[in-house]
């Protein structure tokens, strides 16, 4: 309840300033200020030791308690300064499936000839921050800003809070930023989907036929396979050392026509996303079995291709399908 | 075996640290910060709390060290509870300032071995800085101020030690990080000392044990007294003369007049008791003075002999009696400044008859037969001015020596003093020759006080030590009233001319390592200079830092203000306001490129026509956009090609010519 009241009052005080485009200036008015539990206390101690001097009329009792109350206004400062100042800017977020894990990339840059120690980053959220960034004098630093990719389409990115305590963590500097960065998420791909629709599509043509020697895809290479048949252009996509097996074209009997994925040959009565799911994992399994494939949604239709350019524009086509208005 | 030489070491050294992990070498840190505040403690608190506290923050150390586990609290507690009980046992209290200090420190001291989170650090260090407060409960010096400083910027060392969350900068660069929030706050700390409103304490009533370990003049004479004083070097109270000063000799400072003898021990005949105003006509001219005296737990104010009113002490009333003693209401327990006129040259009670003059007379019976004896023969003399004479003409050519370190005397004190010993220090020639003249029927009396005075050339200040208490006698004479008759100058004249210290060392009262430590009297000039250097600066600290009252702030605040509203001042201020401005908008400017500045002035003129440059959009796109847009065509080229000229700058394989500024400026100009 209490916590629900802190995070409405939050958002009214602090509303976003809507998206913002290139690099974000932490300048004085963006770094927000308080004190934390510890120079609450701070103060408390400033307070015992005021009393204990006016008490014991402590000359040297006075000079300690404005010395340290005035170090606590240079920490304030210093903790603005080591916050306030900085450049940000957002970079690339790389598409991703859905319940799978989206990456912001951010860069913090500093201009200044301050060194900058342990600024807290991460979207807004209730506990504390999960990275933590020095940035030297100078110098740059890149975070990867991570959050769950629920749905597809496109993820924008959260607000961004930046946090300071250094130096001497009496008080918390913090500064909001709203991005404009978003992310494309595709949808999950099915995990038990059916086979790849190769004779299924042909039989539809009605022009399917056996043949000897129509390249069906690849398979794992097997003792006795000739060094012809080798897929080298799927092996040099494999590292060996990295558990990769060396793979063999794979010819099937059959005229087959190339593969072609068709999102408006599946039956209607499946649901959207589900259809969305098996296409993405066709896709997937086309790409990995290096079988070029044909792209059809609705108006949207690619011809038979194969590699990370046509595999991102199928992919991206599900993630978009039936969102309406292409955010900017 | 080869000795290890002092880069190996040091190089061993650094290696240890920094294969140490990072959290070991924080509480190291802090462990040293604990040690700076606990350690000037270990001079005032009982042995076992010392040792106790040694001993558990080694076991600390050596855990940090070693990396084990920190101790249950199921053994903490215990020792814990045992060590209050034994401030209990040793103090019988655990609320006094004392009992308070130790438990203070025994908790600091355990708390290091019960840290388990952040926020036990802070609850560690804001204990040692409350510890800080309460070593200036025994110093406040100097060497304090700059002790305290040094421990406040170790435990910022090691505070921010743990907020850094990535790289952690070396143990050198921590400490200036610290030293600079202690610098950064230094000028607003003084003007907030200067400025912000004291209120005079105590807030509540004080601890009985608050003003022990005070030395002083006490209230009664004892042979003996004076003597253990005199060894002290401890300030008694500093003199600063608004009107010249008199010569060395007339420096008597009035204090207590005793009268009342037990045949050891003089006390006085009576309470303070408020003399009616202006008692007694002055003679010669004022000598003002302002004397600022040292904490002494009794109610003496000290001026130069003969004071003529009660002065005004801040904040406390006082009175002056009819015997010209000066007494506060109320012992002084902090140092107190006030202002006194004293006329060196004066009468008192200089009437034909003496009022009550039996008291002046009275001396005990049974004690001293042989110097009542002599004083009986004294009357032969018919002028009581030559029985003075006498008594100190005795003194001069009889033997008699001048001594801090005098013989024990017995019952008789003044005859063993007169007729066996003598030797003795200023009590002794006091108190024989007031019994003497007593005895003579002349009346007298004692008066203690100090004699003399140090002289800083380099502040004007004048110092009187302890070592300085002096003790003298009074006579009255009819038609001449009360003479002020110092028998010690009869022995030792130098005493008076030249101040204890250097008599002392003219008799032998002083020991061979007194001469090495002592660098008066004809010591280098060197010495002697950086002796008053010291003693200045010492006596500037007190004055500005230690009695800084509500009364001297209250003129501070008001001449900072009188310099405010003056306009020279206020002009003087603008001034240097903008100058700074200017130095800074100066460095701001500076710090870029400044054809990136340029740059930056035509976007600014761009976007005052409505065509702001877009935030990912760069100087060829710009320029790409700007040639398709309604602008005129003057204003046009000139951006297109300050563009052009820009973009080659900035990511042309070529450098630039020198004359680019120029140009870009002249190309700016067309849109003006």
């Amino acid at each position: 309840m209490i916590a629900a009241l802190r995070r409405r009052a939050r958002q009214w005080m602090f509303k976003p300033r809507g998206f913002e485009r290139g690099e974000m200036f932490l300048h004085r008015r963006r770094v927000y200020i308080l004190p934390t539990n510890a120079g609450v206390g701070f103060a408390f101690l400033l307070l015992v030791l005021l009393v204990g001097a006016t008490n014991y009329n402590l000359a040297l009792g006075f000079a300690l308690t404005f010395l340290l109350a005035t170090c606590a206004v240079a920490d304030m400062y210093l903790t603005y300064r080591n916050l306030g100042q900085l450049y940000v800017r957002g970079g690339r977020a790389p598409s991703v499936f859905a319940g799978s894990e989206a990456r912001f990339e951010m860069t913090l840059v500093n201009r200044s000839a301050l060194d900058r120690y342990a600024i807290g980053v991460d979207f807004l959220r209730d506990d504390g921050p999960r990275y933590l960034a020095d940035v030297a004098a100078g110098a740059s630093t890149v975070i990867d800003l991570t959050i769950a990719a629920g749905e597809r389409g496109w993820l924008r990115a959260p607000r961004v809070r930046l946090v300071s305590r250094f130096p001497l963590g009496l008080f918390r500097a913090w500064a909001y930023w709203q991005p404009d960065m978003r992310a494309l998420v595709y949808p999950f791909p099915e995990a038990d989907a059916p086979p790849l629709p190769v004779a299924g599509v042909a039989r539809a043509d009605g022009r399917g036929g056996a043949g000897d020697d129509d390249f069906a895809g690849i398979r794992n290479y097997q003792p006795g396979d000739s060094m012809r048949s080798l897929a080298w252009r799927q092996i040099a996509r494999l590292d060996l050392a990295d558990g990769g097996q060396l793979v063999t074209k794979h010819f099937e009997g059959g005229g087959a026509d190339e593969l072609v994925l068709d999102f408006n040959a599946l039956p209607v009565q499946m649901h959207l996303e589900l259809r969305l799911s098996r296409m993405t994992r066709w896709v997937l399994q086309a790409e990995q079995r290096g079988l070029p494939y044909g792209f059809r949604i609705g108006a949207q239709d690619y011809p038979a291709g194969l590699g990370a350019a046509h595999q991102a524009a199928c992919l991206r086509a599900l993630a978009l399908h039936g969102i309406a208005a292409e955010q900017p | 075996m080869k000795r290890p030489t002092l880069s190996s070491l040091r190089a061993r050294w650094s290696g240890f640290v920094l294969r140490m992990p990072r959290d070991k070498a924080d509480t190291l840190t802090l462990l040293a910060g604990a040690l700076l505040v606990l350690a000037p403690h270990a001079l005032h608190l009982p042995l076992w709390v010392t040792a106790l506290c040694a001993t558990t923050l080694a076991w600390r150390a050596a855990i940090t060290v070693r990396g084990t586990r920190l101790p249950p609290s199921a053994l903490l507690l215990p020792l814990a509870v045992a060590a209050a009980g034994g401030v209990w046992l040793t103090f019988h209290t655990v609320l006094g300032r004392e009992a308070g200090v130790a438990l203070l420190v025994l908790l600091v001291a355990f708390k290091m071995l019960e840290m388990r989170a952040r926020r036990d650090l802070y609850v560690v260090i804001f204990l040692c800085f409350f510890l800080l407060l309460t070593t200036f409960f025994y110093a406040q010096g100097i060497g304090t101020a700059l002790m305290m400083v040094a421990s406040t910027v170790v435990l910022f060392t090691a505070q921010l030690s743990f907020q850094f969350t990535g790289t952690v900068p070396p143990l050198r660069r921590r400490l200036w990080l610290a030293a600079r929030v202690v610098l950064l706050a230094a000028p607003l700390g003084i003007a907030l000392f200067l400025v912000f409103p004291r209120i005079p304490g105590p807030l509540w009533g004080m601890p009985e044990d608050a003003g022990t370990g005070r030395t002083g003049m006490s209230d009664s004479m004892a042979p003996g007294n004076l003597a253990h004083l005199a060894q002290s070097d401890e300030t008694a109270f500093r003199v600063r003369f608004i009107d010249p000063a008199p010569a060395q000799p007339q420096l008597y400072w009035r204090g207590l007049v005793l009268s009342r003898f037990d045949g050891r021990t003089w006390t006085q005949i009576q309470r303070l008791r408020p003399a009616s105003a202006a008692a007694h006509p002055t003679r010669g001219p004022a000598v003002r003075h302002e004397v600022t005296l040292e904490p002494s737990g009794q109610r003496w104010l000290y001026a130069l002999d003969l004071p003529d009113a009660a002065p005004q002490v801040s904040g406390r009333p006082s009175a002056i009696s009819h015997e010209q003693e000066l007494a506060a209401f109320g012992p002084i327990d902090q140092r107190v400044r006030y202002e006194a006129v004293s006329h060196p040259d004066y009468r008192l009670e200089a009437g034909p008859a003496l009022p009550g003059a039996a008291r002046w007379l009275a001396l005990p019976e049974g004690f001293n037969p042989r110097a009542l004896a002599a004083g009986e023969e004294l009357r032969g003399y018919a002028d009581p001015a030559q029985r003075v004479k006498a008594v100190l003409h005795t003194f001069r050519t009889e033997g008699f020596a001048y001594t801090l370190d005098p013989p024990p005397l017995g019952r008789h004190s003044v005859d063993e003093f007169l007729y066996e010993t003598r030797a003795g220090f200023c009590e002794h020639y006091a108190s024989a020759f007031v019994v003497l003249m007593r005895a003579a029927g002349v009346p007298a009396r004692v008066v203690t006080g100090y004699q003399g005075g140090e002289l800083n050339p380099v502040d004007g200040f004048m110092t009187v030590r302890q070592s300085d208490a002096h003790a003298w006698a009074e006579v009255w004479l009819a038609g001449r009233g009360w003479l002020r008759i110092d028998p010690t100058s009869a022995v030792a004249p130098e005493r008076v001319q030249q101040g204890a210290g250097r008599a002392q060392t003219r008799n032998g009262g002083l020991t061979a390592l007194g001469h090495l430590i002592d660098f008066g009297a004809g010591a280098s000039p060197l010495f002697e200079r950086v002796r008053f250097e010291m003693a200045a600066l010492n006596n500037g600290w007190n004055q500005w830092v230690l009695n800084y009252t509500p009364e001297r702030q209250r003129g501070v605040v008001e001449s900072i203000a009188a310099a405010l509203l003056d306009w020279r001042s206020f002009v003087a201020l603008a001034l240097c306001a903008a100058l700074l401005a200017l130095a800074h908008a100066r460095r701001v400017r500076r710090r870029g490129d400044p054809i990136d500045a340029l740059y930056s002035a035509l976007c600014l003129q761009l976007s005052r026509r409505g065509l702001a440059r877009g935030a990912d959009e760069g100087p060829n796109d710009y320029r790409a956009r700007i040639a398709n847009t309604p602008l005129a065509p003057a204003q046009k080229d000139a951006a297109v090609q300050f563009l052009r000229l820009y973009s080659a700058y900035k990511y042309g394989a070529r450098p630039s010519p020198a004359s680019l500024a120029a140009t870009l400026k002249s190309l700016l100009t067309k849109f003006r």
